[in-house]
């Protein structure tokens, strides 16, 4: 046994922050959708409809992400954050750039008469906001090479954020009619498909399947100790997001074949995703917790949709249908897998983050209540079933092109959402701990949006 | 010239019992000047920590077939001029009192059990734990508590594992 100095890590006073900011996009952007905002009554390329995609992909997921890689990276890597005090200003910059950029994309809709530099202002603050977050994230795991299998998803997971900002920046320099903007007239028709791929593929995706690799294990009481754990699946992930950004670009230059470049990425994508399965499926054998907790049960569901979406996705390309189904592949990858994960995964951070920071300085010294003791699984699980069924509802309405059957879908989940918030904000005031180990002597109930460290 | 009590833990140990207990309810009735005169069936290291915390001396001898006589006494001086402690050398930490197979425990039980455990130790004595995997938050804890802690994964990577020390 070898023995080396060992550093802790540490709760991030910001991480809920950014999980609360998050959430907020999120019911921002379903109760829109709910009313008929965007896709699929507007253009799937309009302004509006981009004003739902960013507040999804950007303001809920990508912060949300954000939020838990700044807690979790330091725990996979076993290294302490690079930079703490940077996580608050990026989340400002985050915010603020959004804000920004929805705008802007207002204003580009014709909904108000805003000046046309919100656009280009918004991306710039979001490259800002993105920028620390990398650094700062980028930094602790250079400090602990060579990395672990899951860290290795989260490096190749920040590269593709980088790529996915920079085509953002370049977008909005167009799209707000930019002397610079004009020298690109073909950016956008084929730049959005290697934006799209980098940022839900790349950095969302790829990221969320490297981090739930050690979630699950942990949570399933499953070794994960083999260091071939997750190798054919980040090789196959990375080089099919390589061939997509690098030969992406490529083509865009050449303006042509990107429909190759594409076909090798996707099956680089499909072995990789079945080889993450096969992993999975793995842990969950040598599981040696019989009975799942809720989070678990409900991250499996989602990943349910990540496996239905290669399937629709051939099933769209053999009947010709790729280019109207686009919105319902992009909706079940964004939200039956993505936010169904999330979700899933703040159900048990949450109370974990709310116990260590509640009972962690009495453990050992005074009984404390278990963590399954700061939630009511019966009651959050008709939410969980609520919302993935609106989500595939939603997905099947999309492809029938059924509009109003979406929005009411929509409702359902939006519903769904909120019931789950009502439960993570009860875990954060304790108010299901049962009365003797609520508050032992010397523990305080925390503060809603802001961790004691 | 010191009293002795005579604490006889060998039956105890036969019987599966734990004689930590004993050994400190005996220390408690010990008068002024009184020493205390332990038979093992083992050479009880982590126990010398323990008593030299306690402002106890002590004095080992080995009986026949590997059991031992230990006499701790109030520590004046004058015991300890005549014979230095033999725990003197301040990085060789002291076997483990106890041992925690926390493997196959769902977090954050693991933290529990080991912080448990180390309140229940007395300064200088060490614990050791094996864990599924490295306990990253539990390290701030032992920080804030003044423990001292070394740690590292088994070679077969398939467990991590974990002594502290109580700071004495």
């Amino acid at each position: 046994m070898g023995s080396k100095p060992v550093i802790g890590t540490n709760l991030c006073k910001w991480t809920v922050s950014y999980f609360a900011l998050a959430v907020v996009w999120l019911l921002l952007a379903e109760i829109l959708m709910a009313t008929g905002f965007g896709f699929p009554h507007d253009d799937i390329g309009g302004p509006d409809t981009l004003v739902i995609v960013h507040m999804v992909c950007v303001g809920w997921l990508s912060t949300v992400v954000c939020g838990a890689l700044i807690q979790f990276v330091p725990v996979l890597v076993a290294r302490p954050l690079y930079a703490e005090r940077w996580t608050l200003p990026a989340l400002a910059l985050l915010t603020l750039g959004l804000t920004a950029l929805l705008a802007g994309f207002l204003a580009l809709g014709g909904h108000f008469n805003g000046p046309l530099w919100l656009l280009p202002a918004g991306a710039g603050l979001l490259i800002a906001g993105f920028a620390l977050v990398v650094a700062n994230l980028g930094m602790t795991l250079w400090s602990a090479r060579p990395l672990p299998a899951p860290a290795r998803f989260v490096a190749v997971g920040l590269a593709c954020i980088c790529v996915t900002a920079a085509f953002g920046g370049m977008f909005a320099l167009v799209l707000s009619g930019t002397d610079l903007g004009a020298q690109w007239p073909d950016l956008l028709v084929s730049g959005v498909p290697i934006h799209a791929i980098a940022g839900l593929g790349g950095w969302l995706t790829f990221t969320a399947m490297g981090v739930s690799y050690r979630l699950l294990a942990m949570f399933m009481l499953a070794p994960d100790g083999d260091a071939k754990l997750g190798r054919l699946a980040w090789r196959a992930g990375a080089a099919a997001l390589a061939v997509g950004v690098v030969g992406g670009v490529l083509t865009l230059w050449r303006a042509t074949g990107l429909n190759l470049v594409l076909l090798v990425a996707g099956a680089a994508a499909l072995l990789s995703l079945v080889a993450y399965g096969r992993d999975v499926l793995g842990l969950y054998r040598t599981r040696k917790r019989r009975a799942l907790e809720l989070n678990t049960r409900m991250s499996l569901l989602s990943l349910g949709s990540l496996a239905a979406f290669p399937i629709l996705g051939a099933a769209s390309v053999a009947t010709g249908s790729l280019q109207s189904h686009a919105g319902a592949l992009a909706f079940l990858v964004a939200f039956g897998w993505l936010t169904g994960l999330v979700l899933a995964n703040l159900y048990k951070i949450v109370p974990f983050l709310t116990w260590l920071e509640t009972y962690g300085p009495v453990m050992g010294r005074a009984p404390t209540p278990r963590i399954q003791d700061l939630v009511a699984e019966r009651r959050a699980s008709k939410w969980f079933v609520l919302f993935f069924a609106g989500t595939w509802v939603a997905t099947l309405m999309l492809l029938l092109d059924a509009a109003l059957g979406f929005r009411i879908a929509i409702a359902v989940v939006t519903l769904a959402t909120l019931g789950l918030v009502e439960e993570l904000v009860r875990a954060r005031r304790l108010a299901d701990v049962a009365e003797p180990l609520r508050l032992p002597a010397g523990a305080a109930v925390p503060r809603l949006l802001v961790l004691r460290n | 010239m010191t009293e002795f009590i005579d604490v006889d833990v060998r039956p105890i140990l036969r019987a599966g019992g734990e004689p930590f207990s004993i050994i400190m309810a005996a220390l408690e009735r010990l008068g002024p000047g009184e020493g205390l005169r332990l038979l093992a069936p083992f050479k009880p290291v982590p126990l010398f920590d323990v008593m030299a915390s306690k402002g106890f001396a002590h004095h080992e001898a080995e009986l026949e077939g590997g059991e031992w006589e230990i006499r701790f006494m109030p520590d004046d001086g004058s015991f300890a001029a005549a014979e230095p402690a033999p725990a003197a050398m301040s990085d060789d930490w002291p076997e483990p009192a106890v041992h925690l197979d926390n493997r196959d425990l769902d977090p954050p039980e693991p933290m529990v059990r080991i912080l448990a455990s180390v309140e229940r130790l007395a300064p200088g004595q060490t614990l050791s734990a094996l864990l599924s995997r490295e306990p990253v938050f539990l390290f701030r804890e032992l920080t804030k508590r003044g423990h001292q802690w070394r740690g590292g994964f088994t070679p077969q990577r398939d467990a991590y594992q974990l002594t502290v020390r109580v700071l004495a």
